[in-house]
């Protein structure tokens, strides 16, 4: 039933841009999945997929146009838009929230599942993470600034209007940032007055909505310092940018690509199936090397130059700081309310 | 080219329910003949006008053309010719072709089509401006193409609503005979609806005057000014003087009354003095409040009347015109 | 002539006016400027003054299926927008003026209503209903979905120009013979053209550059141009979006222009 409706769809968009044979199809299983753009989604498209399509026989419908989940929230919950949800952590939360996700990916369901680092499987998570970032501080080298070595050496008056972080509203990094604040000026990750606090003293800082914006100011010397997570500094290696990518002492805060479930779905086992072929050493090595993400599975063996920055041992991956996203989106109107007021002035 | 009777059987016309535009209305024009619709605005001239063409369809009655029963049949089907006040011309089509639509409605052949488009404009004196687009004609011109299209199919009848009032008073003056010639050349029936009742008088063969849905009065133009049927007619047309005599009002144009030195009926002075040109036109106030208008033709020596002058009035019992109370 | 006009003593108003119509223009034309010199700019980052100037963004644009798909399907979309909008339009306009329908200004409200909702709650509302009406998100749908905001134009430019409508125009007509099916196609549609198409050029506009609407709408391997964009800023915010944006922005010229001549959309001297 499921695959027909979708085939109704795709066939309609085929037929009236080029015709192609979708009909072909009709008998095979399609896996709907929410996936990244950019390189990620270049080598999802051009060897992953295709791979797990052979495999398995089914096709594989990538949905790559944000915005996933309200998506997933107007579809309904009996025959859901997508069967496998790729989002960041604390969207799956807020999903799993509102029953739109499965709590957890065990190796009951996805055997790779029992390889995985414990991060990608704690109470932080649900689902499964199959890759993290790590969130710290992008700096330029060649303003004379020394390496930071910790999240405090971005209030360094120097750096005032050189700095940047994000519109924590619209931003998980800018919201990372923030229970950073409350870490290290106040009692912990959840002291959110100390954060507010430390954040009114970071005035004058540069916000930006994505990620991609703050590795372009970096790029362009319009911030000298600022938040960022690991992989979007490490994609510039290689092309003689003077940019670099510095873990400050306090810890690094991650940054999890998390795959999930949805309960509604009519192709489970496929969907699991493409969980634990996402977690196959094989697909995890491609994919981290390709975008320097650090794998989930402690069974990958990178090459030299990515063992070396990525979070690849048990002593590496004791520096990520995993953020507790349930009790953050539960708090999160307080926050953008307060946050919008102290950054406005 | 042929032309046809028209006639309007008592014909009753009401907008929105409740207006009544057209009030029993009965009108017999012969062919050939030059009839003018008059009236002031909302007398039910244009809307009777709009039943022959058939954009309207009356309440009750019948129009009959060339002794035809029409009232049931639709605009394009009556063959009839049309001149609009603001011309209606095509905006998006050059003078030829506005001039061609008729016939190329009635599927003439092509050869023909050209052909007659191009005496059609001659005879209005347009040769040349085949290629113009309306938009590029002083009013005139585009007046003489509407003249033109509308005749070009040689329709039995011609409706005029108002076709000259958008043009100036020299002009208007002059399209005036070029039409009426126009009119007796071709020998069509024409029905032509004015306010302006000099127009009316200086064209038509005979004119209707309306007056709330209602005829008034049918007749020559002389017959019309010399002998106004009612007080209504009487006032409409030219300048008048209505006289109380006995319970019953008489209509006395100014021209009728003499100033005389002897024998005058009443005296009085001279309010005003109106120079005309061809005449003067003067007020002179008698008995009682009232005065009466003595138009004085220059024929001879210019009068001399100043106001304050004291004056003596004539004129002839017959020249007094009884009206319909 | 030139030389009498330079001894005119200096016009204060004059002047105040050709300067505010020169930075009203530079208002409107400067982001244009900007994203042009971004897009002829070798660095993968807004920097200025520019290093340099290189086709280098333009050459991905065009290299990248992703992209070109896209705009293949934008135009394709936008086109059958463009008639689908001119038909219903200037048919709902031709009722709204002409129809003596009861409620006429309750209609035209309801006919203008879609460019009063939020196009992204139009998107969201339409994306629901297609999938609890089991239809899937067909491109017809996406189509009809952009018609839905895109006719609004068409109503608005039809009615302007049949307010000022002479009906004699067409009763000539019909005195001479046409048909009303003749007056239609000879008088009223030659007439309202301009406004028709006046509106189809927003209708084309609309449907290129909509977001919004799309938004929930479109499939994978099946987004628009704009939809593209927006996803490929969240990954790689490089010269390729400012390429993008230009050929778009010429795209959309030049269908206006390629319009302009076919139909004339400069209303006549007179209607």
């Amino acid at each position: 039933m499921i695959s027909r409706r979708t085939l109704l769809g795709t066939s309609a968009v085929a037929a009236a841009t080029l015709a192609a044979p979708s009909i072909l199809h009709a008998q095979t299983k399609t896996l709907k999945i929410t996936t990244w753009g950019g390189k990620w989604g270049e080598i999802m498209k051009a060897t992953v997929l295709p791979a797990f399509e052979k495999e398995f026989k089914c096709t594989v419908s990538a949905d790559q146009a944000f915005p996933y989940v309200p998506k997933l929230q107007a579809s309904p919950k009996n025959d859901p838009l997508y069967d496998v949800l790729h989002t960041n952590s604390n969207e799956q939360w807020n999903c799993f929230t509102e029953g739109l996700v499965m709590n957890k990916i065990t190796p009951k369901e996805a055997p790779n599942v029992a390889d995985v680092y414990p991060w990608a499987v704690s109470d932080k998570i649900v689902g499964v993470a199959i890759f993290t970032s790590a969130i710290g501080l992008g700096f330029r080298t060649d303003k004379g600034l020394a390496k930071p070595t910790s999240w405090k050496d971005l209030a360094d008056p120097k750096l005032a209007g050189a700095r940047g972080s994000y519109i924590i509203p619209v931003n998980s990094l800018g919201q990372c940032h923030l229970m950073m604040l409350g870490k290290l000026y106040g009692k912990g990750l959840q002291d959110l007055d100390a954060a507010y606090k430390a954040l009114e003293q970071l005035k004058p800082i540069k916000l930006v909505d994505f990620t991609g914006q703050m590795e372009k100011m970096l790029l362009s010397g319009e911030v000298s310092m600022g938040v960022i997570h690991d992989s979007g500094v490490y994609r510039y290696e290689g092309q003689n940018q003077p940019v670099d990518f510095a873990s400050p002492s306090e810890g690094v805060m991650a940054l999890e690509q998390v795959l999930n479930v949805t309960p509604g779905s009519k192709v489970k086992e496929l969907a699991f199936a493409y969980i634990d072929y996402m977690l196959r050493p094989e697909t995890q090595k491609l994919l981290a090397e390709g975008v320097w993400y650090s794998p989930a599975n402690k069974k990958v063996k990178l090459d030299a130059k990515y063992d070396e920055k990525l979070l690849t041992t048990e002593a590496k991956v004791a520096t990520l700081i995993q953020p507790d996203w349930k009790w953050y989106n539960a708090r999160k109107e307080d926050i953008d309310a307060r946050v919008t007021k102290i950054l406005k002035g | 080219m042929t032309s046809a009777t028209i006639k309007l059987d008592n014909v009753t016309k009401t907008f929105d329910g409740r207006v009544l535009a057209v009030d029993g209305v009965t009108l017999d024009i012969a062919a050939g003949e030059f009839f003018s619709l008059l009236g002031p605005s909302g007398c039910g001239k244009t809307t009777s006008l709009r039943m022959i063409a058939g954009f309207e369809l009356p309440d009750s009655g019948r129009v009959h053309v060339a002794g035809r029963d029409i009232t049931d049949l639709p605009v394009h089907k009556r063959d009839m010719g049309m001149v609009f006040q603001s011309y209606a011309l095509f905006p998006h089509r050059t003078v030829a072709e506005n001039v061609a639509f008729g016939l190329r409605m009635r599927e003439v052949p092509k050869p023909d089509i050209a052909r007659r488009v191009k005496a059609a404009l001659a005879q209005v004196a347009l040769t040349g401006l085949e290629d113009r687009k309306p938009g590029q004609l002083s009013g005139g011109q585009q007046q003489r193409v509407a003249l033109a299209r509308a005749l070009v199919v040689e329709p039995p009848v011609l409706l005029c609503d108002e076709p000259l009032g958008a043009l100036d008073r020299k002009l208007r003056q002059q399209m005036q005979f070029e039409l009426k010639e126009l009119q007796k050349r071709l020998g069509v029936t024409l029905v032509f609806v004015t306010h302006d009742q000099e127009e009316a008088l200086a064209m038509s063969d005979r004119i209707a005057v309306m007056n709330h849905g209602k005829v008034e009065q049918v007749g020559a133009p002389t017959e019309i000014y010399e002998r106004p049927r009612t007080r209504f007619v009487a006032d409409f047309i030219g300048e008048i003087n209505i006289l109380e005599e006995g319970g019953r009002a008489r209509a006395l144009r100014p021209e009728k009354i003499r100033l005389v030195s002897d024998g005058a009926r009443v005296s009085g002075t001279v309010d005003t003095a109106n120079f005309l040109g061809g005449s003067t036109l003067l007020r002179v106030s008698i008995a009682d409040g009232r005065s009466l208008l003595v138009r004085e033709t220059h024929a001879g020596e210019r009068a001399s009347r100043l106001p304050g002058d004291a004056v003596g009035l004539a004129w002839n019992d017959a020249d007094a015109v009884t009206l319909e109370s | 002539m030139n030389v009498a006009r330079n001894k005119q003593p200096f016009d204060a108003g004059r002047a105040a006016y050709l300067t505010l119509n020169g930075l009203l223009l530079t208002f409107l034309l400067a982001p244009i400027a900007i994203v042009l010199v971004f897009a002829l700019n070798p660095t993968p980052y807004i920097s200025f003054p520019p290093v340099g100037v290189s086709l280098r963004w333009f050459e991905k644009f065009f290299r990248t299926p992703e992209f070109t798909n896209a705009l293949w399907l934008s135009l394709w979309i936008a086109g059958c927008v463009l008639v689908l909008s001119i038909v219903i339009g200037g048919a709902c306009a031709l009722a709204l003026a002409r129809g003596n329908l009861p409620g006429r200004s309750f209609l035209t409200a309801f006919f203008m209503s879609p460019l009063m909702l939020p196009a992204i709650l139009t998107g969201l509302a339409l994306f629901q209903s297609y999938l609890l009406a089991g239809i899937g998100r067909p491109v017809w749908g996406l189509i009809m979905a952009h018609t839905l905001v895109s006719v609004p134009y068409v109503i608005r430019t039809t009615l302007a120009v049949l307010h000022n409508f002479d009906r004699r125009i067409e009763e000539a007509a019909a005195v001479l013979g046409a048909s009303p099916t003749r007056v239609f196609f000879e008088v009223t549609l030659p007439l309202i053209r301009p406004g028709v198409f006046a509106g189809g050029v927003f209708a084309f506009i609309v449907s290129f550059d909509q977001f919004p609407v799309s938004l929930f709408l479109v499939v994978p391997k099946g987004e628009t141009l704009p939809v593209v964009l927006f996803n490929y800023m969240k990954f790689d915010l490089d010269g390729a979006i400012a390429a993008a944006s230009m050929v778009s922005i010429l795209l959309a010229l030049s269908v206006v222009l390629v319009l302009e001549r076919l139909i004339g959309l400069k209303a006549y001297v007179k209607l």
